[in-house]
């Protein structure tokens, strides 16, 4: 009996390692906060996510989309950052209970094939459960903001940010960019912006045409 | 005016009277003490902003200045919230919406909750005094861009009523970065208006310090605040702080304040109502698509808003946000899911904020840290507010010329292409689940209250246990103001400290 418990802690501590923490490759270059599991979580939703092709050309790689969730969980506080992770555990391991259809359907998320990740994924999203729904739209916001966060996606788009020239205000003249003492003040006095009329920052192409448009509204 | 950078060790201060917070409460008020020639501390825990640090990248952007890193939420009903911490804080990542609550609104707070002088005609001075320091004015035709303009046209094939939004911005080029901060520095947020007006008038700010606790003596008297130094975007707590006062304004925000207020010691709470009757404004809106582009990146954040449903219930306005952020509400997976990304350019968003006053929650703090539980429901009655809305905005979308909107909805099509078939969204049995709801403007949890046994302030904002201490954020407004609240607490602070000034 004692031998059979043995075997069986052994085992299942075996099947533990091999299912929680073996096996996963070392990106390159090192993320800045992200595991190397939670890097293959990441990369293999966003890549389910967006796949290279259609309407928008670039892949998930292309848009960098892994990269960009690291920087986005290395930019929040500590205590948001465990439920972020806890959200990458999740879908990684709940494949466990919610398994994708076809031969080796239970093994973790990253460990599918693209089919499977998608039918994974499609599942939470469709799922009658709403806390699977949950799972599903938080998951698909954070790849999302990283692929629309990409500049070249933008520029495909024509939704890059505009080059825009900004005003000098008597705030200006207190303090200067985060982190630095407020000696640092890059501006005087003189270079306050006085007040007047500035033109309207214009859509590059025509839209849509208005019944009254106004002067100078945009075309 | 104190940065992180310049702290090199612990600060004592002591004055006339010091402010926590300094958003849209605490900087008028701060700015009233001040110019009034007392002596002021406004403590902030977030750093100023200059627009070289904000980043365009909406997920980056609230990593760095919300609270929780812009990924807050309630519990009972999930729904996203935010709390900026910021010098500014919330009107930094506004859209500057300033308007007026109703009269009617006003009139039916007066009738129940005991407040006699909080009626449209008591405050319009203040109203306006406020409008005349920002520069309030409707959004000028110029700036409108394409979306907002679809909206009008909707509106007026409809028959409804609408009208540009009157916002505190000079200068405005309508990038509709308002979310992200203002890169232009045309937004008049109380960071670029109101707190170096109060510097200029002698005001001391202390930057990136955090409040922990307030020091009282006695029963009924405050006699300052403690708390840290803490890193700007890391929290790294790196010195302490003590600022004593004659008088302590407590504007940290609704879900701060209460926090603040328990972790003292269940300050304030004689009405057991600190931390109760949590309020919500729930944003649901409606993505549309267009023939043609409509560039929806350009133009005023949100710059035209129709009042015809608030008797109703609900506003309506339109919305542009990082395509990240709102990305969320499209449907579709993989190719299709891409596709309808590409379909952006050609969109417009509406949303609507409606007035729940029967769905209420609680603000409670956690173990430790100052980051409040949330809990709030949404009231099955309420939820029929926001079905009218969806469908009023699906018709408006339709009036205006989209082919097809895209509700987001569980449990509906993806997609619907006529009005007709929107019918369907004022006439679904909805489940709180089945729409993807914001928390925008939240409110009333240290509720005003002319009752002290039914409130925690008075209509003067000092709380009803204490000589001394005061509440200057949007947790004081004892229900929806119907509207957007920025400009409602801000003329009410401006009252507030007049009436300060002269009894200090």
């Amino acid at each position: 009996m004692g031998r059979a418990l043995i075997l069986f802690l052994a085992l299942a501590a075996g099947w533990f390692l091999r299912r929680f923490l073996a096996g996963y490759p070392r990106p390159v270059p090192a993320p800045r906060c992200l595991t190397a599991r939670e890097w293959a979580t990441v990369a293999a939703a966003a890549d389910a996510t967006f796949p290279g092709g259609g309407a928008i050309p670039p892949s998930s790689e292309q848009a960098e989309v892994a990269g960009h969730v690291d920087r986005f969980v290395a930019a929040q506080q500590p205590s948001t950052r465990i439920l972020m992770r806890l959200l990458f555990v999740l879908v990684e391991h709940a494949t466990l209970v919610f398994p994708a259809g076809g031969p080796g359907g239970r093994r973790r998320f990253s460990g599918l094939s693209r089919a499977q990740r998608v039918e994974v994924l499609d599942g939470w999203r469709r799922s009658a459960l709403f806390p699977r729904r949950l799972v599903f739209t938080s998951l698909r916001a954070i790849l999302t903001m990283g692929y629309l966060g990409d500049p070249g996606v933008l520029r495909l788009l024509g939704l890059a940010p505009p080059e825009i020239e900004r005003r000098v205000c008597e705030a200006d003249l207190l303090w200067g960019r985060v982190g630095e003492p407020s000696s640092a003040v890059r501006y005087r006095r003189e270079d306050v912006t006085p007040p007047g009329p500035v033109a309207p920052i214009a859509a590059p192409v025509a839209a849509h045409r208005f019944d009254e448009p106004a002067a100078g509204a945009i075309r | 005016m104190r940065v992180f950078a310049d702290y090199t060790g612990d600060v004592f201060d002591s004055c006339d009277a010091v402010v926590v917070g300094s958003g849209p409460g605490g900087a008028v008020v701060a700015h009233r003490l001040a110019t009034a020639g007392k002596d002021v501390v406004l403590i902030e825990e977030g750093p100023p902003f200059t627009p070289e640090d904000f980043v365009v990248d909406g997920a980056i952007s609230m990593a760095r200045t919300m609270r929780e890193g812009g990924l807050r939420a309630t519990r009972g009903f999930v729904m996203p919230t935010m709390q900026a911490n910021a010098l500014g804080g919330g009107s930094l990542v506004n859209s500057a919406i300033c308007v007026r609550s109703p009269e009617s609104t006003l009139a039916a707070w007066a009738e129940n909750y005991e407040l006699g002088r909080t009626g449209r005609a008591d405050l319009d001075p203040h109203y306006q005094a406020v409008e005349d320091f920002l520069g309030i004015a409707p959004t000028p035709d110029e700036v409108q861009g394409p979306r907002n303009l679809l909206f009008r046209e909707g509106c007026r094939a409809l028959g409804w009523s609408s009208e540009p939004i009157a916002r505190s911005v000079v200068g405005c080029r309508g990038s509709g970065e308002c979310f992200t901060g203002c890169r232009a520095r045309a937004k008049q947020s109380t960071d670029i208006s109101y707190v170096p007006s109060a510097i200029h008038a002698g005001a001391r700010v202390l930057t990136s310090a955090r409040v922990e606790r307030l020091l009282i003596w006695g029963r009924r008297r405050a006699t300052g605040v403690e708390g840290v130094i803490v890193r700007p975007f890391t929290g790294e707590v790196t010195h302490r702080f003590r600022v004593d006062a004659k008088v302590v304004v407590l504007a940290a925000g609704c879900m701060a304040t209460p926090v603040l207020l328990q972790r003292s010691g269940a300050l304030a709470d004689a009405s057991g109502q600190v931390g109760r009757n949590l309020q919500f404004h729930p944003g649901v809106a409606i993505l549309g698509i267009f023939p043609d582009r409509t560039e929806p990146q350009f133009g005023a954040t949100q710059g035209y808003q129709s009042l015809h449903f608030v008797p109703e219930g609900f506003k309506m306005e339109t919305l542009w946000a990082p395509p990240g952020v709102f990305a969320v509400r499209l449907p579709g997976f993989g190719l299709d899911y891409k596709a309808n990304l590409a379909r952006i350019p050609f969109c417009a968003v509406f949303d609507s904020i409606s007035s729940c006053n029967r769905s209420l929650g609680t603000v409670r703090a956690r173990r430790s840290g100052l980051d409040p539980v949330l809990h709030w429901t949404l009231h099955h009655e309420d939820l029929k507010i926001l079905g009218k809305a969806m469908w009023a905005m699906a018709q408006v979308f339709f009036a205006a010329g989209a082919t097809s909107i895209l509700p987001g909805v569980h449990g509906l099509p993806d997609e619907m292409h006529s009005a007709a078939e929107a019918e369907v969204l004022r006439t679904h049995d909805y489940r709180p689940t089945d729409l993807t709801c914001s928390g925008n403007h939240v409110f009333s949890t240290t509720r005003m209250h002319g009752d002290p046994r039914r409130g925690v302030v008075g209509e003067d904002g000092r709380c009803h246990d204490f000589d001394n201490l005061y509440i200057a954020d949007t947790g004081i407004l004892p229900r929806s103001p119907s509207v957007n609240p920025m400009l409602t607490l801000m003329a009410i602070a401006h009252r507030m400290g007049g009436e300060l000034a002269a009894r200090l």
